[in-house]
């Protein structure tokens, strides 16, 4: 297959107050990413708090599995995480303390994901 | 592309038609109960597993597998060659690429 590969960028802007948000956005990239299509999720405002270490092992919802599960086979499967720690300051929350696999990015990354995508979805 | 031959049968019923497919599936993959993403998930890895031209034979009784396992296929780029619906099951065959 020479077929360039589709990018879909999740942008999350929801967080640990609003819980039965944090799930689509994983399983989405996930699934993305099998069916061949590249998935990164980008974390700002209070969406940053979902991927604060120690933060996602307390959210399940319903029967779904903890958040901390469906977020680690998101990162297993190839999702990429990036997210602005300038948020945090916004919030007032202490800087970093992001799970590893989130990358710090800024501003400009995300103007750049977003015109790069075929397709953006917020939540 | 490489055409492996297959002869399908199909046999009206009184309310589904009802394909028998002469297939041999080279596995069958039972994604009954697991609902979505999971049929999807499911069929992927199976499909890595397997080698160009095996077929594979799916399962599932999620109605959201209908159109989610037809986006993959296509996606992915594989082949759909039957997709059999029967109540509230349906059977995909799909031909790994």
């Amino acid at each position: 297959m020479n077929r360039k590969k589709k990018k879909i960028l999740y942008v999350v802007t929801s967080g640990t107050e609003s819980p039965e948000r944090a799930y689509a956005p994983f399983i989405l990239a996930t699934t993305a990413v099998a069916m061949d299509i590249d998935a990164t999720i980008y974390f700002l405002i209070k969406g940053v708090t979902l991927i604060k270490k120690g933060e996602a092992e307390k959210i399940k919802m319903g029967s779904f599995p903890n958040l901390k599960e469906v977020i680690d086979q998101a990162i297993a499967a190839g999702v990429k995480l990036e997210v602005c720690e300038q948020s945090c300051k916004l919030l007032g929350l202490e800087r970093g303390g992001f799970i590893d696999a989130a990358e710090i990015v800024g501003a400009a990354t995300l103007n750049d994901r977003l015109l790069d995508a075929d397709a953006v979805l917020t939540f | 592309m490489k055409k492996i031959n297959i002869t399908l049968l199909y046999i009206k019923s009184e309310e589904k038609t009802i394909l028998i497919s002469k297939i041999k599936p080279s596995k069958t993959l039972d994604c009954t109960r697991p609902y979505c993403p999971e049929p999807v998930f499911r069929t992927r890895i199976e499909l890595d597993k397997m080698k160009s031209g095996e077929i594979l034979d799916v399962l599932a009784d999620d109605p959201a597998a209908k159109e989610d396992i037809k986006s993959l296929v296509k996606r992915v780029g594989h082949e759909l060659l039957e997709l059999e619906s029967q109540g509230s099951r349906f059977r995909f065959i799909i031909r790994k690429t």
